[in-house]
């Protein structure tokens, strides 16, 4: 006699029950504030989720390692900058040379925080507190105090956030978010289906256990910070293409946002658990708190960041608390012996 | 002898969802007694064991201390009353030294630490137990043995009259169990009821006083020593005869698989030589710090050597890193399941495929899951592992299924040479003898096989041939008819050409 929840994994479990959260954010929103539940609404959180939403997707490999970076916000606001400069002054450059050329500073970035982490056992947290100061300070030296304005770009980026591919109602969807469900959905598949992403849950769940199976953990530690680096940069792109206006503060507090969506989206900060799936949507949750509180309680922007720090210390307490809780339940379930 | 019990378990049960952990359960501890506790994996002991110590709170039943009944809320509460426990492995702040460590729980000794008055005082405790160890030195470093001496120092310190000791033999050396047993024989004539759990029969038959018997949670039996004998005790356990013995095959082939000559790594062993041939238990003996295990995470390649030669059949190899191993056909099946064995938090199929992977991929470079299931479910079947399925979490599992995923896992690899370090630790009877099974299973299909154990009977029972090793150097190598406890113990202390009169 089992009941259809009971067959569900604890990851999935999770999953659901962000969905359920959003809905029912959705239902008491929609019910306080007039017009919550229009377009424009969810027009400007997919605009702000395709950013965040890229950034958590990096912050999940790393954090499935053990690992953390915290030097995502610079890394996207370098990129935008660095890559806004460079179309600024060579309006000819296409779309895909300056994708990619984000990609690759963003990678390249990447890739200095995970040598650093992987082959100098430096700890993360420390690697990359370290690495979001320089990144910040290198965006200031190359900025001079000049901005990147909107006039400067060629009119193609812009574009890209105000361009409608289709419509579903009123709901326009725009490249930005396509771009990052299209990741969502490609690293979702990478993490199930691919020895790379067997192997982060395995150096994440025990390192020791994965050096004596043979696993190259520092390649793959590099791998993961490298990615997470190209994926921020990418998100530089999508920043860029949203704002137009960048400036050497741009991206600030990414970091703060990107793995408070990470730990409400069910990743384990002890590593070897969670899904790129379950931290969209935990960036989607957060997102839509805070515009509904915004408007329904007339909070200050300021709010948002202590929004952030509450939602992360409730995510991870109720982990222990929840997660333990489900275990126990399942395991009743399957009737395992239970040794002594 | 027979005063009034110092504890009394009287028709305690306790149930945890689904599992009758224990059945109205009586037991007396008497002061100046050592009762030894006998049971299979989930028998109930530890789960007795936490009732005494305040983890875990009965459904039913008393406990009485001198008579007068008690509840043991937590361990802070036991620890008031007097009950102490310790454990397989030891519960030390490695940065701190020996006098802190056995002091950590004296809470209310004034703001000030006293370090002379607390030196002074760690001293007389260790002088107590007739044990020289340094109180300044950090516990770091301390073998696992010293460090039980530390925290039964520390029980005494909390003037302790019940000391439950769960499994304390399992990780020590020969050597050290007797030192611990003077320890607990002295304990004893201080008045200190002892409740003692180990696995090792010969072991319970020689320091206890009086033995009971647990099975599913119910007690099945409980006289003195002097009624009760070895089989008696395990007909009781398993409630169903075992042979003592391993029936062992000869399946030793001709083919020598490989060849080790004088390998060494700095500081850790020197001057190893021996050949295994396929099909053939090579078992590794000696005391706990002999460095067999240092041998085996050299040829797989962990912790490499630094001189000598390995050759494979016939074919000289360098090997430094757990991957070339395997390429080699080396696997390493470690003793320590939880730490360097298993993800705990990913299914028995992941765990199975871990290191073998590529097998599994599609040619667009995804894994089919599918051949990953099938492939699990064979190892499943094979050595009964239980399980509802394959995608259950192993961290869900008991010790013995762990060990048998473990043991998929590397064979899973296809390995010609198997590694067993410590393969029956902490698992129960019946797990163990599927394990010895599988062993000379393998072992028949022409798989070589080095097996360290340091349960002596076992190697003797498994092993074609026996390498002794004491503290890093070889002492000597046995076929399995002049393999006796006595040349082995012997020569893993050092007495070989005194003894022997061979070499």
């Amino acid at each position: 006699m089992t009941i259809w929840w009971q067959r569900l994994r604890p990851e999935q479990i999770r999953e659901l029950s962000l969905v359920v959260l959003i809905g029912v954010a959705l239902l008491i929103f929609s019910s306080q504030i007039e017009n919550f539940l229009t377009a424009r609404t969810f027009n400007r959180i997919a605009a702000s989720v395709a950013i965040v939403g890229m950034v958590a997707i990096g912050q999940t490999l790393v954090v499935l390692t053990r690992n953390i970076d915290l030097s995502v916000g610079s890394i996207v606001g370098f990129t935008a900058y660095f890559v806004g400069s460079q179309l600024a002054a060579n309006n000819a450059m296409g779309a895909p040379a300056a994708v990619l050329l984000a990609i690759a500073v963003g990678g390249g970035m990447g890739l200095v925080n995970g040598v650093i982490v992987a082959y100098g056992r430096v700890p993360a947290i420390i690697t990359t507190l370290g690495t979001l100061a320089i990144y910040r300070m290198l965006l200031i030296n190359y900025a001079n105090a000049r901005t990147v304005t909107v006039d400067s770009l060629p009119a193609w980026v812009v574009e890209l956030s105000r361009q409608t591919l289709f419509s579903i109602g009123d709901f326009a969807v725009r490249p930005l978010m396509v771009v990052t469900l299209a990741a969502v959905v490609i690293f979702q598949l990478v993490l199930i289906y691919t020895i790379f992403g067997r192997r982060l849950y395995a150096i994440g769940s025990n390192p020791e256990a994965a050096r004596f199976a043979g696993l190259p953990a520092q390649r793959i530690v590099l791998t993961a910070f490298t990615l997470c680096g190209a994926l921020a940069g990418l998100a530089g792109f999508l920043f860029l293409a949203r704002f137009g206006t960048i400036t050497a503060v741009a991206g600030q507090g990414i970091e703060l946002e990107s793995v408070a969506a990470v730990v409400v989206g069910g990743v384990n900060t002890f590593g070897g658990s969670g899904t790129v799936l379950g931290a969209f949507l935990g960036a989607f949750l957060i997102d839509l708190l805070g515009q509904g509180l915004l408007r329904w309680l007339g909070i200050s922007e300021f709010w948002r960041d202590a929004l952030l720090g509450l939602l992360i210390l409730l995510a991870v307490a109720s982990d222990a608390v929840i997660l333990g809780w489900l275990r126990r339940l399942w395991q009743a379930r399957t009737e395992v012996n239970h040794g002594n | 002898m027979q005063s009034r019990p110092v504890l009394e378990m009287r028709e305690i049960s306790r149930r945890f969802g689904s599992t009758q952990a224990l059945d109205s359960v009586s037991l007396r501890l008497y002061p100046g007694e050592v009762h030894a506790l006998l049971g299979e994996n989930g028998a109930g002991k530890s789960t007795l064991i936490k009732i005494m110590t305040g983890v875990h709170q009965p459904d039913s039943g008393q406990i009485l201390l001198d008579g007068r009944s008690v509840r043991i809320g937590s361990t802070l509460e036991a620890q008031r009353l007097g009950i102490a426990a310790i454990y397989q492995e030891p519960l030390m702040y490695p940065d701190l030294n020996v006098a802190e460590n056995i002091f950590i729980a004296h809470a209310n000794r004034g703001l000030w630490v006293n370090w002379e008055r607390m030196y002074r005082d760690a001293e007389a405790i260790l002088a107590q137990l007739d044990v020289r160890l340094d109180v300044r030195q950090p516990a770091r470093g301390l073998s696992v043995a010293a460090q039980q001496t530390v925290e039964i120092a520390r029980a005494l310190s909390l003037q302790a009259r019940v000391l439950i000791m769960d499994e304390p033999t399992a990780a020590l050396s020969a050597h050290e169990v007797d030192q611990l047993f003077t320890i607990v024989q002295r304990l004893r004539d201080q008045g200190v009821a002892i409740l003692f759990i180990s696995h090792r029969l010969e072991e319970v038959f020689r320091i206890a006083d009086h033995i009971t018997v647990f099975r599913d949670g119910q007690l099945i039996s409980s006289a003195p020593r002097s009624d009760v004998t070895p089989e008696q005790a395990i007909r009781d356990m398993a409630g169903r005869a075992i042979e003592q013995l391993f029936p062992r095959r000869n399946t030793v082939r001709d083919q020598v698989l490989v060849q080790v000559r004088d390998l060494g790594r700095t500081g850790v062993f020197s001057g190893i030589s021996f050949d295994v041939h396929a099909g053939e238990v090579l078992g590794f003996a000696g005391l706990v710090g002999a460095r067999r295990t240092d041998v085996g995470l050299a040829l797989f390649g962990i912790a490499p050597a630094d001189s000598g030669t390995v050759i494979i059949d016939g074919q000289e190899v360098r090997i430094t890193t757990p991957a070339q191993a395997m390429r080699h056909g080396i696997a390493y099946v470690s003793e320590d399941r939880r730490g360097l064995g298993l993800s705990l938090p990913m299914s028995i199929a992941a765990n199975i495929t871990l290191s073998t992977l590529r097998r599994y991929l599609t040619p667009l470079g995804l894994v089919r899951r599918n051949a990953e299931i099938a492939t699990a479910e064979a190892y499943r079947h094979r050595l009964s592992i239980r399980a509802p399925s394959v995608e259950v979490a192993v961290g869900q599992l008991s010790g013995g299924n762990q060990q048998k995923v473990m043991l998929s896992k590397w064979l899973n690899t296809r390995p010609r040479l198997l590694i067993l370090d410590e393969p029956t630790r902490g698992i129960d009877v019946g797990a163990k003898a599927e394990v010895h099974q599988m062993i000379d299973d393998l072992a028949a299909e022409g798989i070589a096989i080095i097996l360290i154990s340091s349960d002596l009977p076992e190697v003797l029972a498994m092993s074609d041939r026996v390498l002794v090793m004491r503290e890093g150097r070889f002492m000597g190598l046995f076929n399995r008819h002049e393999a006796t406890q006595e040349r082995i113990l012997a020569a893993a202390m050092g007495q070989a050409a005194t003894l022997d009169g061979k070499s």
